[in-house]
């Protein structure tokens, strides 16, 4: 029984959408500070509707989500707004806005949380230049690689420091050489202490990248390598 | 920070008081809201003469009443029953001196000797009327007409009526323009709207990242406001060339269009509509990963 505090609280957490689709259904788990998590498991099995509901997409139907102390289900608005601006979010197509600059890519989340102009340059650059892009600054995203454009949105997701990143297939569309690159990228911010937790079909790099490796099935939970263990928060 | 930002980069931040970037999209917006404003604008300018044409024609409009010069006594009734007529404002008895120079001018040249038709004229009254004649006015006339002996020019009263159906068309004039006016503001939001959605993954993203709802829609409210004052503007600039090329017509028909007026009305009326369409483009339905809450 460590004392690392607790990021993540789920008790028989239950999601149903208006169709009537049950899409998780009764997961009870926990997800400690600074882990490195991998949700595994088929297609419809219930990853992206998690992710969701870790990020606010949409609220729990029936059980606890507490996501940094928050309760999800019952939280206000702004409340959620705020726990958002505390959470990366990384996807599968990474959603770059092509019409805006790399620079401008990155920046947002720092704009939403109100940074000024003098200090956006410096620490977008920083960014970068961590995902090994710092010369592309002022490049548009159409003129990257997917890896690139993967990179990019990883420097978004990473450019306000926040303490957990949510990735959705990263590494989906990308070939092995890319998708180790990436991985790389995602596992030097974990080993910052930022907590990831990276949906996958990509059962090789959970060998290549040891981490807790949860794995969903029909939208309940079939397996969990730190099952048993319970963090305090 | 300048020192940091090549020559040449213009720094465009998103969200809040800055503009989204300016693209085809939005020229083609600019075009077709520009295009329905100058539509717009132009059934307003032909309203609006219509209007003075129809006026200028009103003042000219007189009946005249004619009494044979053996019933001369009765033409002071006359006059006065007439006088006495719902809607009537004035009644003024044509003199033989009057009647005479018309006659004279009309038949100049023509070798009639107009001194000896002018006195086999009779007694003339002429009987003007206020903008809204009443219904039985015209039939009103004719009676008392009748009463006395006299006659109505018939041409005259036709031509009263076909003033007043004038006066019912350009009624009607403005009720078209309400409904095309509705119209064009539909299209126009419907424009923005449509240009404004093809950034939803914008909204989205900027939603995802915890934004607030002002710091989202903002700038796409200015680019609303702002597309639509300026398609105003183009739309008035628009209606030059074809006042300029109808200037000969429009001076016959003796109407002054009022071209300053239309300025401030397309101008506010593109950015109303403008920034209409874009809170209807900047709603929460356009982000339905994030409906929830």
């Amino acid at each position: 029984m460590s004392e690392v505090p607790l990021q993540v609280e789920m008790e028989q957490l239950m999601l149903r959408y208006p169709t009537g689709k049950v899409a998780v259904s009764g997961i009870s788990l926990d997800i400690a500070k600074g882990q490195f998590v991998y949700l595994i498991g088929e297609s419809g099995a219930g990853k992206s509707s998690l992710m969701r509901m870790l990020y606010g997409g949409v609220r729990p139907s029936s059980g606890v989500l507490k996501v940094e102390q928050t309760d999800m289900r019952s939280a206000a608005a702004s409340r959620v707004r705020q726990l958002r601006r505390r959470i990366g979010v990384i996807f599968q197509d990474h959603k770059l806005l092509f019409s805006r600059t790399v620079f401008e890519n990155v920046a947002l989340p720092l704009r939403v949380q109100g940074w000024k102009r003098d200090r956006l340059v410096p620490r977008v650059q920083k960014v970068l230049e961590f995902v090994g892009l710092g010369d592309r600054l002022w490049s548009y995203p159409e003129t990257l690689s997917g890896g690139e454009q993967q990179r990019v949105a990883i420097a978004r997701a990473m450019s306000a420091n926040p303490p957990m990143i949510l990735a959705d297939e990263p590494t989906g569309n990308l070939d092995i050489d890319t998708a180790h690159r990436v991985l790389d990228y995602l596992m030097g911010l974990n080993a910052l202490g930022t907590t990831v937790i990276m949906a996958t079909h990509d059962l090789q790099l959970l060998e290549s990248y040891p981490g807790r490796v949860i794995q969903l099935h029909h939208g309940g939970l079939a397996s969990d390598s730190h099952a048993g263990r319970r963090h305090v928060g | 920070m300048s020192a940091d930002i090549p020559s040449g980069v213009r720094l465009r931040l998103p969200g809040g008081f800055n503009l989204p970037p300016f693209g085809m999209h939005q020229v083609l917006a600019l075009g077709i809201v520009a295009v329905a404003l100058w539509a717009m604008g132009l059934i307003g300018l032909g309203v609006q003469m219509v209007g003075q044409w129809v006026g200028n024609w009103q003042d000219e409009i007189r009946i005249h009443v004619y009494l044979d010069n053996s019933a001369a006594a009765r033409s002071d009734k006359l006059q006065q029953a007439l006088t006495g007529i719902p809607g009537v404002t004035g009644v003024q008895v044509i003199s033989p001196d009057e009647a005479l120079a018309w006659m004279h001018r009309w038949l100049q040249g023509t070798g009639i000797n107009d001194a000896t038709l002018a006195k086999r004229l009779p007694i003339s009254f002429e009987v003007s009327f206020g903008e809204h004649a009443g219904k039985f006015l015209f039939r009103d006339i004719r009676d008392v007409a009748q009463k006395f002996g006299a006659s109505v020019n018939q041409e005259e009263v036709s031509l009263a009526r076909a003033h007043d159906w004038l006066q019912n068309l350009r009624s009607l004039a403005w009720f078209v323009e309400g409904v095309m006016a509705l119209a064009m503001a539909l299209i126009i939001a419907n424009t923005l709207r449509i240009t404004l959605i093809g950034r939803a993954e914008e909204l989205h993203l900027m939603r995802l990242m915890g934004a607030t709802e002002w710091f989202v829609r903002m700038p796409f409210l200015l680019e609303g406001v702002l597309l639509g004052l300026v398609a105003g503007v183009l739309a008035w600039a628009m209606q030059w060339p074809l006042l300029w090329g109808l200037g000969g017509w429009l001076h016959m028909l003796a109407v002054q269009p009022h071209l300053g007026v239309l300025l401030p009305v397309l101008a506010l009326g593109g950015a109303v509509t403008g920034f209409v369409g874009a809170v209807v483009a900047t709603m929460r339905r356009v982000s339905p990963d994030l409906v929830d809450y």
